[in-house]
């Protein structure tokens, strides 16, 4: 029963990690446009389960995310 | 001497005047503490993403330097007294983003920076003649 409710996930997991896959991509605070892929609407920062990304670059992402977020680059949250 | 780099937020509204004072004192700060300034860039007015100080918008800049631990703590000072900049955060910078870094880092991991010192040669004395310009 339970294996078919979890067939209908809304996110599909990704089986690499995209800054693995693609070594030209580098993390970076100031690059917003990368690092809004890796939050929520509500400005959380996604899980790696989700995202896919492996445990280092999802450690230099929520870094990322965290700087951005400290010089108000990203919203700590977003109400609404 | 190690490079950093410092993102400061400004008021959205501000003036001509103050803008030269900042970049002049931010040269003054450079020169004397023997730091060299990598770049600055002006990103122009943001939407930020909290409000600062009751403000929504701001004044962006990117400030990238190699310096000494000293600098930082100085040109951190003369930020937090300036009551236009809402805010602003110093980081420690990759070692591929500074350019001609100094030759007395004794911190240096050996091959990277000196592939790096040679790649750039001319920063150097560039940055005493435009610094010598202005000031002169």
């Amino acid at each position: 029963m339970k294996a078919q409710v979890r067939k209908k996930r809304p996110f599909q997991r990704r089986k690499v990690c995209i800054f693995c896959a693609d070594s030209g991509m580098k993390i970076d605070y100031k690059d917003l446009k990368t690092l809004t892929h890796f939050v929520t609407e509500r400005g959380k920062i996604l899980p790696r389960r989700i995202s896919g990304t492996c445990a280092r670059h999802q450690r230099d992402l929520t870094t990322a995310i965290k700087r951005a977020r400290n010089i108000a680059l990203m919203p700590f949250s977003v109400v609404g | 001497m190690r490079p950093y780099e410092t993102i400061f937020i400004t008021h959205p509204e501000l003036s001509e005047e103050d803008l030269a004072e900042l970049q002049e004192k931010i040269h003054a700060i450079m020169s004397a503490w023997k730091g060299e300034l990598v770049k600055l860039e002006d990103w122009g007015i943001k939407k930020l993403g909290y409000d600062i100080r009751k403000n929504s918008r701001g004044r962006f800049f990117l400030l990238a330097y190699v310096a000494a631990t000293a600098l930082v703590k100085e040109l951190e000072r003369n930020l937090r007294l300036n009551d236009r900049i809402l805010k602003f955060q110093t980081v420690r910078a990759s070692l591929d983003l500074s350019p001609g870094v100094a030759k007395t880092s004794r911190d240096a991991a050996p091959s990277e920076k000196v592939t790096k010192a040679s790649d750039r040669p001319p920063s150097l004395p560039e940055q005493i003649l435009e610094e010598a310009e202005k000031t002169g």
